[in-house]
């Protein structure tokens, strides 16, 4: 009986693959009649805030340009994910994808099959190798955010004494890049500050917490802490209040004004620095649609991009905007 | 039901066969409902990204069989992915040689979580914790957390891609595998033993079996088998890096056990395991397909949610029907205990 | 004495650690610092306490975690809308009884595994949440930090809550007819069956209590800062179940005690920030933690393999 189950298994599913016909095209789908544009967009991960607002601004320049827009992305921290979701948008047939890239070469290799198949590729917030892809809608380079990041922990601290790092994980490969550019801008700059340790905080707000009270009573000489992970600046305000080091211990990082709204009125943290995100994920896929019907083609100088106008387009990169730097003043300015 | 004989009503009620008709269903539905789905590329993605998460499940099987479980084996992947960036680039071993010493490290590995389950006769689940922790953690020490291997040989880069009479390659390891753990498990005196070592092992004992040395077996191989999982996914994500196979010791018992194989062991077939996988596989694929999920940009959630739901609905069905067909009885029985 | 050897060899590790921060780190000894990381670690003694309990009945519960994030969530919603602590509170702890009962009922009257039917509630209230709230931070209204308290007030009422927790837990385990069935069901459930004890009950029970405490956890998280982060429940089961094992609590169930479980809470919790004051990299930390547990169930087996000779 064992033996026949398994022969039934082992028939029965070539025969499911083969048997119910299945249609190679959804009569349904505009996919390949050219009429409606299928644009599929991409976090570097799901439930995420930061990206729930880049999301906000991609679907209000879906609903503008009138395509279909798929948005998915990895909801855990397996590595492949990205790339799977990629091939299955290949095979389930989009004309245009907009990235935000987790890993700039892993995921490469799923996005040149996505264009050697004929789908225009846009990568957003993070890029791939320029290869893979036609245009990157760049918030700031790697390089821009770290320098700034280095400028305003140097400014705060008066360009001397210890500080730390919070980030995310230390696997994460933006973080990692950006741990590079701040250490080099640190050499090169600032001689007579000192990175002393680096911890990482798993994008959990009570992590960075224990770990930034760690840190202030590990190094007491610390002068300030750069978390360079969203749940880990609201984390590092909670400790340095906590531990009684207000204005004591400066605090600067990459983080959305909300969830840091009530620290820098306070004044535990100085400053937080970001780009307009909802903005980001609008002109990521404004950029995808045109690239999408040859609109915007390699070699534009510049790009009309719905209500946020012309902007410059730096060899293959379409810049938005320098980040911001948010403070106490202008905070209350921002609603995401 | 009343015309069917016995044997045929046990067989056609068995878990394994409800399992095929629900994968059919599934099947069907994602073929009429879901875009593109039933196309050769796409399936042919379905089983390019299940590979891994596939062959730690066959390899899991025997280890619950037994009554046993590893936990480490996503954890392992990652310590096998960053040795053989290790090997390659910093001891400028030849891909060959790299992957037969990382094919031994984690045999070794295995052979360390064995050692201490059947030597010291700890409990698997807490040793398998253990060195969850202890063989990501070595990976993340190693690469100091930060470090990523990408040039490797693209020979052995090209591997994530290729395919043999238009089937991927990935596709003609796992039907090795299974074959293999196929024949161990129904088909070898040695492997039939695990199915009464996990019913009982103390009757295992007493039946004269060396219920230790049997019960090493399988975590050896569930070792071998990450390590060709971590290599089969440095060729598919073309590098190799500490966070490699994360959250996927999960995947993999979860496949068993909606395959059917009881988590306290002594019940289940390798064909159960395969279909599970299959299940999994194929929902995780689908499902982000069918046009109002992915319009509401879902795909990724409702998997996950489904496979959970599915997970207990396969549990709880038989349970179901037993405790209606013995509603009459007086006594109720006690929980099933770890 | 021999009874106790494992919660006192824990005892020890923790104490030897302890004196190696007193000589190499004396900061770490700062008054206002380790208050903050004391009652940090309120929510996982209350978890750690639960998940006791549970592997004691020899059962398991990994939705410990995905239970948790969902409640903070919510009691922090409730919060949010203008209702006071004790109704956040109340709204908690009734969403944990919820899930526990849910979990419980499908392990007690449906006899399915629990290591299978958490994972599946794990998952499933992990994308609950993530579908709901989407990773959005928060805020909770003004006052319901340290309960409206001073900042020592909070910190100090939450380490006398947690204490009391652990001392009425580990009485009412030691000397009521409830707690020795739990210890009964754990041994042995058809043993406790057939001596009057319904092992179907007790398992519920304790899996109820469970979620209780996963809400009560929430809580205790929820008041130490302004907002509350979805995330905060992820890798919570974990946590919890190796402070459970290497405190002496045994997973085949009936063996281990509550003090022993605080000790390997402590032992944990503590390892994590004498890496910072030791000046490791952060990146040696969860090989360490491996080591630890591996060590902890090293000593049990030889031990156990002695007593066996």
């Amino acid at each position: 009986m064992k033996r026949s189950q398994f022969l039934a298994s082992l028939l029965a599913l070539p025969a499911a693959i083969l048997l119910p016909g299945c249609e190679k095209t959804d009569p349904a789908a505009p996919a390949s009649s050219g009429k409606k544009l299928t644009v599929a967009f991409m976090p570097k991960s799901k439930g995420n805030s930061y990206f729930i607002a880049c999301e906000k601004g991609a679907r209000e320049a879906a609903q503008e340009l009138g395509v279909e827009l798929l948005f998915d992305g990895p909801t855990n921290t397996d590595p492949a994910k990205q790339n799977e979701i990629v091939e299955n948008w290949i095979t389930l047939g989009v004309d245009v994808m907009a990235v935000a890239c987790e890993n700039r070469e892993g995921i490469s290799g799923a996005l040149k099959k996505a264009q050697d198949k004929g789908i225009k590729v846009v990568t957003y917030d993070s890029d791939t190798t320029p290869d893979a892809r036609a245009f990157f809608v760049n918030q700031a380079t790697p390089q821009g955010i770290a320098e700034a990041l280095m400028d305003e922990a140097a400014r705060l601290c008066a360009e001397e004494g210890e500080f730390a790092i919070i980030t995310a994980t230390l696997t994460a490969a933006n973080m990692n890049e950006w741990r590079k550019h701040i250490e080099s801008r640190l050499a090169a700059k600032y001689p007579k500050m000192k990175l002393v340790d680096t911890k990482p905080c798993d994008d959990q707000k009570d992590k960075a917490q224990a770990e930034a009270t760690n840190l202030m009573s590990a190094y007491p000489a610390l002068k300030c802490i750069m978390a360079i992970c969203s749940p880990a600046v609201p984390g590092a305000a909670e400790a340095i209040k906590q531990a009684g080091k207000t204005g004591a211990v400066k605090l600067t990082g990459l983080g959305l004004p909300s969830e840091n709204r009530a620290y820098l009125k306070e004044g535990v943290t100085q400053s937080v620095i970001l780009w307009r995100v909802a903005d980001l994920g609008y002109l990521a896929i404004q950029a995808a649609v045109a690239s999408g019907n040859a609109t915007l083609k390699p070699g534009a100088k510049t790009f009309k991009a719905g209500r946020l106008g012309e902007l410059e387009i730096e060899e293959t990169s379409i810049i938005l905007g320098k980040p911001f730097i948010f403070n106490k003043e202008n905070v209350d300015q921002f609603d995401f | 039901m009343a015309s069917l004989s016995p044997s045929l009503k046990k067989n056609v009620l068995r878990h394994e066969s409800l399992l095929l008709l629900v994968l059919l269903l599934e099947f069907a539905f994602l073929c009429l409902y879901a875009r593109n789905f039933g196309t050769p590329d796409n399936l042919s993605n379905v089983v390019r990204h299940s590979a891994e998460i596939g062959l730690l499940a066959l390899a899991m099987m025997p280890v619950i069989l037994t009554g046993g479980i590893d936990l480490s084996v996503g954890s392992l992947m990652g310590l096998c992915a960053v040795l053989f960036g290790v090997l390659t680039h910093d001891y400028h071993l030849a891909t060959l040689p790299a992957a037969a010493v990382t094919l031994a490290a984690g045999l070794f590995a295995g052979g360390f979580n064995a050692f201490l389950i059947t030597a010291l006769r700890l409990p698997p689940l807490i040793v398998t914790l253990g060195t969850y922790s202890l063989f990501r953690g070595l990976a993340e020490a190693i690469t100091q957390g930060t470090k990523t291997y990408r040039a490797f040989d693209p020979a052995f880069l090209s591997l994530g891609e290729t395919r043999w009479f238009g089937v991927p390659l990935q596709a003609w390891i796992l039907t090795a595998a299974a074959a293999s753990f196929y024949l161990l498990v129904h088909r070898s005196t040695f492997g039939r033993s695990f199915r009464a070592i996990g019913f009982s092992p103390e009757g295992a004992r007493y039946a004269g079996l060396s219920v230790q040395s049997r019960t090493a077996l399988p975590y050896l191989l569930t070792g071998l088998v990450a390590a060709l999982a971590a290599l089969l996914f440095t060729a598919r994500l073309r590098q190799a890096r500490a966070d490699a196979g994360t959250g996927y010791e999960l995947c993999a018992i979860t496949a068993v056990v909606l395959g059917g194989t009881s988590i306290f062991g002594g019940v289940g077939t390798l064909p159960g395991t395969l279909a599970g996988i299959a299940a999994i596989a194929v929902l995780t694929n689908g499902i982000g397909r069918v046009p109002a999920v992915f319009k509401a940009g879902i795909g990724g959630e409702l998997a996950s949610l489904l496979t959970g739901a599915l997970l207990l609905v396969a549990l709880a069905g038989p349970e179901l029907a037993r405790v209606l067909s013995t509603r009459s009885a007086k006594i109720s029985p006690s929980p099933k205990t770890l | 004495m021999k009874r106790y050897f494992r919660e006192l060899s824990v005892a020890a590790a923790l104490v030897l650690l302890l004196l190696l921060l007193a000589l190499f780190a004396p900061h770490f000894y700062e008054l206002q610092p380790l208050l903050s990381r004391l009652t940090a670690q309120i929510p996982t003694l209350v978890l750690t306490l639960g998940i006791a309990l549970v592997m004691l009945t020899r059962q398991i519960d990994i939705s410990v975690g995905s239970q948790f994030g969902l409640c903070a969530v919510l009691a922090g919603l409730v919060s949010a809308g203008g209702h006071g602590l004790p109704v956040s509170l109340a709204a908690a702890l009734g969403a944990g009884a919820f899930m526990g009962a849910l979990n419980g009922c499908l392990v007690a009257w449906m006899r399915l595994p629990s290591i299978v039917v958490t994972l599946a509630t794990m998952v499933t209230w992990a994308e609950v949440l993530r579908l709901f709230q989407q990773g959005k931070f928060v805020n909770l209204a003004p006052g319901v930090q340290w309960f409206g308290l001073s900042q020592l007030g909070g910190q100090l009422t939450l380490l006398g809550v947690g204490g009391a927790l652990v001392a009425l837990a580990a009485y009412l385990l030691k000397n009521t007819s409830g707690g020795r069935h739990v210890y009964a069901v754990g041994s042995d459930a058809e043993a406790a069956r057939l001596s009057g004890i319904n092992p179907s009950a007790v398992t519920f029970g304790v899996f109820v209590l469970m979620g209780t405490l996963a809400g009560l956890a929430a809580v205790l998280n929820l008041v130490q800062s302004p907002q509350v982060d979805p995330k905060c429940g992820t890798g919570l089961e974990l946590k919890a179940i190796a402070a459970a094992v290497v405190g002496g609590v045994a997973v085949n169930g009936g063996r281990g005690s509550l003090w022993g479980a605080l000790a390997g809470l402590l032992l944990l919790a503590t390892i994590n920030p004498a890496l910072t004051f030791l000046h490791v990299e952060a990146y040696w930390e969860k090989a360490i933690q491996g080591l630890v547990i591996l060590l902890a169930v090293i000593a049990d087996g030889i031990r156990s393999r002695r007593n066996l000779n």
